[in-house]
């Protein structure tokens, strides 16, 4: 149910245009080569995070010599942050659904599998009806969708964490290569896409007008309009603060929890490039917000916890690292903190960027890196404390 | 494709890891979590090397045309480090214990220990196999052994994130599911975090006490390598001086457990062709391999009826021990204590069984003696060949062979070839059942009659054999890759080609035993005269025979 | 059994959410009764279970209540709504309650930053929390059971 504040703002959002079986039908029409070559001229890249272009993954599946394929999608929205891919669950699931088909056309996959985030139980039984609406309309002989269900575990967002979870495994990450594109569910080569992704991709067929440069950005934090807003990419901070509404300044960004935390700079514009040099990643652009008030210590330290609960434990560097990456935050916010201990922390977090297997564990010491560089004051401030006892 | 490596142009195989890559130009790298036989993990995230400039595992990475590989720069080391020091924040590294982590520990140069342990489980003891999670580097071998080598999938890690832990379902300890006690696990473990749980204290306090008369029996397996606890290298016959050894740690009696192979050949030859002779349950399997029993009675109730009711030879021997030796000696079977040195972790479990009235008090494992004669300060090396006790001390080359995968059909069918047809085998050595692969078979012709046999080792190869075990008349089964030369209690070895060098020994001393027929051994035929009357006899069943139960898998 | 690559027919996560459902946890029972419906290794079961924070292996509360711990709800005090559930409820993160009513735990992001503090009860979103909202709702479904208990009895 739309609540009156984002029917406002939805209204005009492009990812809410429904294409009603159109764009597949297009598809169809047009042959798989012609709909690769259309993605590729409009430049659709995911909208996971990982932002690689989708018609050269779909492309590498395709072309992969093999007597079956699969296509995922990947619901398992977990980034803290992100809540953009629930937006369109709820408000246009049929045309990701209709994505997913012509995801199937494309790269000639029969069984298809929508991974939902245990978190989003409650979303399924609506998903599942319209599952079954859209394949009796399209007609697509022996296409199947099966949802799977998700049960409290970030890591499965990563696609081959993923791939484990649907083959009856834990949801541990594996090595690339193989990569999953070529080498992925039960040894075939299988496409995985990011919910918003697919929704684009059927607009991306039907619609000429078709903006590329739109991304959902998810607002969260210390501002009075949290929510979904759609902006194109260049679009400048002071834009996007002035929906946001901050009661206080704001201090702070962090991209969701594994992108780093920078200052607010109302001046630049939000692009790869410019959250780049700050040493941050953007992923799937989910911005959570502190102001003035907020010693981001604190918040470190909860992102910290955040990993310590979601690592998937198998390689060395992030199952050990992360605990202790938290223990010497603890040990920093109790007072009890020391010089050499922020030394520590770079050490172990570059270390977790460097040898980590997957890419959970690569940013997992992002925020350590960006806070201690950017907010030197608010490390002291603890520091400083314990000093004084 | 070319590549540098630390900065000298080499050819490189695309298909090769970096791992073999570097291995195969003299250059090593490190490893913990990687196992020859397995499908890399890239868990321990110690084999790292730099790809371009980038760190990557070298056990799960493939060259990259034109790439430069550095594996000795400053940046590699000190990542190699870290990892050791988040894995292992305490090593316990005595050189006695010799665990492949403290070689690992040298090779990285670890100086310091900058992170306690956080670990808090509660240690599984109780079954002959026990372990303490508390030192484990979650290296995931052991999960791997069971589940893919061994086919019996008794653990897997449980939890998440610093939370991971190896355990059975639902943190039950080992003693309690379907574990086949075959102690793969504990030759896979680098940090010594699973071993057996030791008898040494129970055997010394009979050692040490006048009123017991200890013996102890020698599988054919300990002979081909106890040497190398002591540094002697694989493959070296030590048969003399584990003999000599036995009796200077405090051993009253030491006897050749081969003697109790050569009974079980002949009993269960006769089986064999009883079986034959009167439409019995066929296929025929063996069962001196306990941890192959209890696979049985967990995963295939279907098959008791097929398993010969022979015991295996040292529950045989230990028997023997209490009633044939104990007569000649005139010693009263009471103050007997019989312990029974194995390469086996599962007759740990085996001599403790309900179903038969064990002669066998405890079991040592190979390990377990070596720990003991250094605790008694003998000097292995040094020792002179001794011969063992005559009462029970002549054994047949059949007898040897029992240590090796394939060598329990092949002693059987010298004998029951002489039983069938009252002529010997010409061809004495059955090659075609010798060697690593995991499933080999051949056949004989008995009176006219084809009997077809196989062998399988290693509880996933046993597995596959079971699905084609109609075929065969004949079956033998061994838990441990390579047949008891690699068991459970064996010394944990790195070499690969120690299995290979240790079944050489045991093959050798066949080639040069006087006797190499069990039906040809003067002490066997000697007690089926005074006591037993002929296999499979009445007084035979009741002490050399036994049968089997139905174990819930879970 | 053993061969890792096999298809398997039927999806493991939906079969364990099936069975979870019928009781509100997955005893030792039930994942026996997989193990063999499945030919899976009981071992690997557990291990999968146990990966999963949602899938209990203990009997829980009526009311299962995950709480938000991730860095938007923190910024909406989240951590007074733990403090206080916590009090309220006279039990400790991880724990149920001596009645069998609740059970507590702390979990990351439900994506409910945009109407943080949220919790999930029963799998059900609950955002926009304040103390005092929280209150309200404990005794509501406190009261409901009161009722239903009434009526049982009768």
């Amino acid at each position: 149910m739309l609540r009156k504040r984002n029917t406002r703002r939805s209204e005009g959002m492009q990812i809410l245009r429904q294409t009603n079986m159109e764009a597949l039908e297009k598809a169809r029409t047009l042959g798989s080569d012609e709909v690769l070559t259309l993605l590729e001229k409009k430049g659709l890249e995911g909208r996971g995070g990982a932002a690689y272009p989708t018609a050269k993954k779909w492309r590498n599946s395709r072309d992969t010599p093999a007597d079956e394929r699969f296509i995922v999608c990947n619901a398992d929205e977990g980034e803290p942050g992100t809540f953009k891919d629930k937006l369109i669950i709820r408000h246009n699931a049929e045309t990701m659904i209709e994505g997913m088909l012509i995801a199937a056309y494309v790269v000639g996959a029969k069984k298809c599998f929508i991974y939902l985030r245990g978190e989003y139980e409650y979303l399924r039984p609506r998903l599942q009806e319209q599952v079954d609406s859209v394949l009796a309309k399209a007609k697509m002989d022996g296409v199947e969708i099966e949802i799977v269900r998700g049960a409290g575990a970030y890591v499965c967002g990563e696609a081959t964490a993923l791939l484990q979870s649907i083959q009856g495994f834990r949801g541990t990450s594996m090595y690339k290569p193989p990569n999953p594109t070529t080498c992925g569910l039960w040894g075939k080569p299988t496409v995985i896409n990011n919910v918003e992704t697919l929704t684009c991709v059927a607009q991306a067929v039907l619609f000429d007008d078709w903006n590329p440069s739109l991304r959902l950005l998810s607002l969260s934090g210390n501002i009075k309009n949290p929510g979904v807003y759609e902006f194109p990419l260049g679009v400048k901070m002071s834009t996007v603060i002035d929906v946001a509404r901050p009661e206080k300044k704001l201090k702070a960004m962090s991209f969701g929890c594994f992108g780093g935390i920078m200052p607010v700079d109302e001046n630049m514009a939000i692009t790869p490039e410019a959250i780049c040099m700050e040493q941050c990643q953007h992923g799937a652009y989910s911005i959570i917000f502190m102001d003035e008030t907020v010693n981001v210590v604190d918040i470190s330290y909860s992102i910290a916890k955040f990993y310590t609960y979601e690592s998937c434990g198998k390689c060395t560097p992030c199952r050990e690292g992360t605990i202790r990456i938290l223990n010497l935050l603890k040990k920093i916010r109790n007072g009890k903190g020391v010089k050499k201990d922020l030394q520590t922390l770079q050490e172990l977090a570059t270390h977790i960027q460097e040898t980590a297997l997957c890419g959970l564990g690569q940013s997992c010491g992002n925020h350590v890196l960006t806070s201690i560089k950017h907010f030197p004051q608010d490390y002291d401030y603890y520091l400083k404390k314990g000093a004084k006892t | 494709m070319k590549i540098k490596l630390n900065g000298k142009e080499i050819e490189a195989d695309s298909a090769k890891s970096l791992l073999d890559t570097c291995r195969e130009n003299g250059i090593n790298v490190p490893t913990l979590c990687y196992h020859a036989s397995l499908f890399p993990e890239a868990r321990c995230r110690v084999c790292l090397v730099e790809m371009n400039g980038k760190l990557v595992t070298s056990c799960s990475t493939k060259p990259r045309e034109g790439a430069s590989i550095i594996t000795n720069n400053e940046h590699v080391m000190k990542a190699r480090r870290l990892n050791m020091e988040l894995m292992v924040p305490e090593p316990a590294c005595r050189k006695e214990d010799d665990l492949e982590v403290c070689g690992i520990y040298e090779e990285v140069g670890m100086r310091s220990a900058r992170f306690a342990n956080i670990k808090e489980y509660k240690p599984d003891l109780g079954a002959a196999v026990i372990r303490d999670n508390n030192k484990c580097i979650n290296c995931g071998r052991c999960v791997k052994v069971c589940a893919d080598i061994q086919g019996v999938y008794a653990i897997d890690f449980a939890s998440r994130a610093h939370n991971e832990h190896v355990t059975p379902y639902f943190e039950k300890n080992l003693a309690d599911v379907a574990c086949i006690r075959c102690g793969q696990c504990i030759l896979n473990c680098p940090v010594g975090a699973i071993s057996e749980r030791s008898h040494i204290d129970e055997v010394i306090a009979a050692l040490d006490d006048p009123e017991k008369h200890v013996v102890a029996q020698v599988a054919p397996s300990i002979r081909a390598a106890l040497g190398e606890l002591f540094g002697m290298p694989a493959g070296t016959l030590v048969t003399g001086k584990t003999v000599a050894a036995l009796r200077r740690c405090g051993f009253d009696k030491v006897f050749d457990v081969d003697l109790g192979a050569d009974m079980t050949i002949m009993e269960e030859a006769s089986e064999l062709l009883h079986r034959l002779g009167n439409g019995g349950k066929m296929p025929m399997i063996t069962t001196c391999c306990p941890g192959w029993i209890l696979m049985m009675e967990f995963f295939y109730h279907d098959l008791i009826g097929n398993m010969s009711t022979c015991r295996s030879p040292h529950e045989m021997l230990g028997m023997l021990i209490k009633t044939y030796y104990a007569k000649k000696a005139g010693i009263d079977p009471k103050k007997i204590v019989v312990v029974s040195i194995m390469p086996c972790t599962a007759k740990k479990f085996e001599s403790t069984r309900e179903e038969l009235e064990t002669g066998v008090d405890y079991v040592l494992t190979t390990r377990e003696l070596g720990r003991l004669a250094k605790m008694k300060k003998v000097d292995f090396a040094s020792l002179p060949d001794e011969e063992f006790d005559p009462a029970l001390g002549i054994a047949t080359g059949a007898g040897v062979i029992f240590g090796a995968t394939g060598g329990v059909m092949e002693a059987a069918l010298r004998t029951a070839h002489f039983l069938a047809t009252g002529k010997e085998l010409e061809k004495l050595e059955i090659t075609e059942i010798r060697g690593m692969k995991g499933i080999k078979e051949g056949k004989i012709v008995l009176n006219g009659k084809e009997v077809r046999f196989a062998c399988a080792h290693g509880g996933a190869n046993a597995r596959q054999l079971m699905e084609q075990k109609d075929k065969y008349h004949f079956i033998e089964i061994m838990a441990c890759p390579g047949g008891c030369v690699g068991g459970g209690g064996q010394p944990i070895y790195r070499d690969p080609d120690t299995l290979r060098k240790r079944t050489e020994a045991i093959y050798g001393a066949d080639r040069t035993s006087k006797l190499r027929r069990s039906h040809e051994n003067p002490i066997v035929l000697q007690i089926y005269k005074e006591m037993l009357g002929a296999p499979l006899s009445e007084e035979a069943e009741r002490l050399l025979h036994t049968h089997y139960v139905k174990k819930d898998r879970f | 059994m053993m061969a890792r690559a096999k298809k398997e027919s039927k999806i493991l996560m939906n079969i364990l959410h099936e069975a979870q459902e019928k009781h509100g946890y997955l005893s030792e029972h039930m994942l026996k009764q997989i193990s063999i419906d499945h030919d899976i290794p009981i071992a690997r079961l557990y291990g999968v279970v146990k990966f999963y924070t949602m899938f209990h292996t203990e009997p829980q509360g009526k009311y299962v209540i995950e709480i938000c711990g991730s860095p938007s709800c923190v910024l909406a005090d989240g951590t007074a709504l733990e403090k206080f559930l916590e009090s309220e409820l006279q039990v400790k993160i991880g724990g149920t309650t001596q009645d069998q009513m609740f059970s507590l735990y702390k979990t990351s992001c439900i994506g409910c930053c945009d109407e943080a503090p949220a919790l999930l009860l029963n799998g059900e979103a609950h955002t926009k929390l304040t103390v005092e909202r929280l209150r309200a709702l404990l005794n509501r479904l406190k009261e409901a059971h009161a009722e239903k208990k009434k009526h049982q009895k009768k």
